[in-house]
Order: structure tokens, then sequence, then C-alpha cells
């Protein structure tokens, strides 16, 4: 059973829907009909503590809270199934990536995925690309007679991180900076 | 006809499992497919941790790397579906918003790149279930997989979201079974042909084990013995593979359906020595499957 809970409206954040629906991919977001198709075919609607379209309910009511604390928001195969059978074209898993940016903003950001940028800014590459692991990659491809890998150069790469603002995820660079 | 890319290879194939990258380049070589190498490219990046830390970087470093194929005056070709998506999404994004697409430049700018918006994405699935590219698979085929029960796996970067990926069907997809056919193989309808791997629901393993073994365990009691399930992206054949094998320890059920990266099996009916394609690294060997091509 659900608990009841009662929340007064000046605890509502009213612009919770305009900082979502204002971003690229997520205009549609008011024209939800709450339909339930989204949660219908979701491919993880049993791991989620709450249902695609009861995301969009909360999101539209102004509910940041219990949006951005759901585990709905992390628990997504990006089968984009939600996306491609909504009769009213509202992108639910582009919603979600959005706001899992602003859980991120808020400091809220997976162990898992701030590795992954670590990894990122240290070689251009999401799997690890350098010292004996670039050595190990490098003579087995070698040995399939492939082309060189010829990687990306890493200012770019730090540039556009860093001016995106996922610098301060980076653990590396105050050391890098030292060295 | 002449078809020319540029090839994207990404990270994951490249650096992890490169034999699949040997498989495409080999079937390309076959099938007449010309392509320059996207040196200086990045990640895509990764559709799935970058993308939920922060929309803006994966976009403009995905706009960096269609800079990057626009400059060399050619169209991306993908060999990962999760490249597909990044690359193909962020083209259509930055088209749909003017502001998002000045956002990005104005980074780019600064370190000398300038995206137009001028560059095509493409999956190799796309090129290759085109009629004169399945009229060529069928005339170059040197063991036709005839006896061979192949399931198709489409995953779901390849054909969803539609609007914004615009290839196949995206509730009844049919360019593998297409490929497939052509190869000579017997392709299979099953129930949960379009389930998703779970590999991007990173952060619960137990929803990708769910998956997987839905999924095996739906083709482990078909009526016809399957030989090979196909899959088009590094992550759905590796997830497959591993939790495979991990299942088949872990529960009755006697899975041992190989998964394939669907160029290797092209390769294989296209007759390239299998010494070259490295078939054995991994979990569920196709050693069944290569003792009834005769290999």
């Amino acid at each position: 059973m659900t608990e009841e809970k009662t929340i007064k409206s000046s605890e509502l954040d009213h612009n919770f829907r305009y900082k979502i629906s204002e971003k690229v991919g997520a205009k549609t977001l008011l024209k939800c009909i709450q339909c339930g198709v989204c949660s219908a075919g979701c491919t993880v609607s049993e791991f989620i503590d709450l249902q695609p379209h009861r995301v969009v309910a909360s999101l539209l009511l102004g509910l940041k809270d219990t949006v951005l604390s759901s585990n709905a928001i992390w628990t997504c195969s990006l089968c984009h199934r939600c996306t491609e059978r909504c009769p009213k074209n509202v992108d639910y898993s582009f919603i979600l990536a959005l706001l899992r940016n602003m859980a991120v903003e808020e400091g809220n950001a997976p162990k898992e995925y701030t590795e992954t940028v670590n990894t990122l800014y240290d070689s251009g590459f999401v799997v690890p690309y350098t010292g004996r692991m670039k050595d190990t990659i490098d003579r087995r491809r070698d040995k399939l007679d492939l082309p060189q890998i010829v990687p990306p150069n890493m200012d770019d790469i730090r540039f556009i991180i860093d001016n995106t603002n996922l610098g301060d995820l980076i653990e590396n660079k105050n050391r890098e900076e030292e060295e | 006809m002449g078809y020319e890319y540029a090839l994207y290879l990404g990270c994951t194939i490249p650096l992890k499992y490169p034999h699949f990258e040997k498989a495409f380049r080999e079937i390309s070589k076959i099938l007449g497919i010309k392509y320059k190498e996207m040196e200086g490219s990045s990640c895509c990046p990764d559709p799935v941790a970058i993308q939920s830390l922060n929309v803006d970087t994966w976009l403009t470093i995905a706009a960096r790397n269609l800079a990057l194929a626009e400059h060399m005056g050619l169209d991306i070709m993908t060999i990962c579906s999760g490249c597909f998506e990044t690359l193909k999404t962020t083209k259509v994004l930055l088209e749909e918003d003017k502001e998002a697409f000045d956002r990005a430049n104005s980074i780019l700018n600064q370190i000398n790149y300038d995206y137009k918006g001028t560059v095509d994405v493409t999956h190799f699935a796309e090129l290759f279930e085109q009629d004169d590219m399945l009229k060529k698979i069928e005339e170059n085929i040197v063991r036709p997989l005839d006896d061979l029960n192949v399931a198709a796996h489409y995953g779901c970067h390849l054909i969803r979201p539609s609007k914004i990926l615009q290839f196949d069907d995206p509730e009844r997809p049919e360019s593998m079974d297409k490929i497939l056919k052509a190869l000579g193989a017997n392709t299979i309808a099953f129930a949960s042909k379009l389930e998703c791997c779970g590999y991007c629901a990173r952060l619960n393993e137990d929803i990708g084990y769910k998956l997987v073994q839905e999924k095996m365990v739906d083709l482990d009691h078909l009526d016809l013995e399957v030989d090979a399930m196909v899959a088009v992206c590094p992550a759905c054949v590796s997830q497959y593979d591993k939790k495979e094998r991990i299942l088949q320890r872990k529960t009755a059920e006697d899975l041992d359906i190989p998964i394939l990266y669907l160029p290797e099996l092209m390769a294989i009916a296209l007759g390239v020595d299998t010494e070259k394609l490295d078939l054995t690294r991994r979990s569920v060997k196709p050693t069944k499957l290569l003792e009834k091509l005769k290999v």
C-alpha cells in the first residue's frame, strides 16, 4: 500500500517542469496525457520504485525531491520503447537523462559513471588505453594485423569536459598539474 | 557502385574486441566497401555514462567526432550501435535545436573545429540490407549457411527511437533477417526477439541477468536447435555471451548458444580464413557451428 502524504503547494518546485522542457529534445514533456503506454512497455518496470508515467506526473506537479531521489531515474536500460511508443512524442528516455544530469549537478553522480568520465579524461576513450593496458591492446591489434590507434588530441577532449561543467568530477587533474 | 565512408571505430570494439573490427574489415574488402580511418577521433562518447552525467558534454564531444568526418568529406560508418545512437542523435538534436548547435560550436571553435551539420551517420546494417549489397553478399558466398538456424538480436540502439535513428521498423525490424537470409541461414521468429540485453542498466546487474536468461531460455525451448544468435553491437554480444555462461552454471538450463557479432558470421560465410577471426575468444564457443560448416 502506498503511504499517503500531504504536500503543500508551497513545497513544490513550480519551475521544475520548465527546467526540463526548455532543454533540447525534451520540449514535448508538457504534452503528456498520462496514458501509461511508457510504463506498460518498460523493460525495467519491476525494478523501479516509480513507474515512468508516475515520474512524468511527479515532474509536472513539481515534486522535485520525489523524482530526483527515485531509483527510476538511474534504473533505465535505455531500450527507448517508452519514447518509441509515446502517442504524444514525449521522449521519456531522454528526459530521464536530463533528470540524471540534474541529480549530478546536485552532487549525486554514481561512482561507476564518474569513473567513466575520468577514463575519458585520461585517454579520450571510455575503455582504459594508457600504460600497460595500451601495450596489451596494441600487441593484440598487431597480431590481428589491424591499423594502429591514433588517439584524439587530449587537450581537445579535456577542454570540452572542463567547459561543459564536468571538470569537477575529474580526480586526476590536480595530480597531473602537480607533476 | 561505390560506397566510401569515414570509418568510426569508437572504443569498445577496437580496444576490447578488436577481432570484431577484423571481421568487419575482412568483409568490407570482399564486398568492395571503401573507407578512410578517422584518426584522432575519440569515444563517441558513451550514451550511458556520459549522457547521464551531462548532455552538453555528450553532444559536444560527439559533434567534434562529426566535425572530423565532415572535414574528411565523408559520411560516417559506425560498427557499434552505441556509437550509432550517440552520433546520429547528436546530428538530429543539433539540427532541431539551434541554441544547442551554437553552444556546441562555441566550444568547438575555441579548439579549432567547426561543426556544420552536413555529415550523415550510418550503421553497417543499414548498408548491408540494401538490395545491391544483399545481391553482392549472395554472389560472394563461399560457405552457405543453409543448415543453420540463426536468431537475430536487433538490440535497441539500432532501431529506436525511430524518429531519430530513422532505420528499419522499430517494432517489426527486418534488416538483420534479410542479411542472414542472404547468407543462406534459416532465421528464427521468437517471442523475446526485440527484448533489450540490459547492458545499459549498468547500475543493477540483476536486470541484465533476468533479460539474458529470458531470451536464452526462450531460444533454448524452441522446437528447433538454434545454432547461433547474432547481434550488431559489442555491448549486446558481450552481455549475452558472458551472462549466458554464468547462467549455465547457476541454473538448470543447458544454455550453449554461441553469440556472434554479425560481421563474424558474414566473414565465415564469405570464406574468410577463420584463423584470422579469433572466434574462440568468447565464453560460449561456436565449435558446433563450425563443425556443421566443416570449417
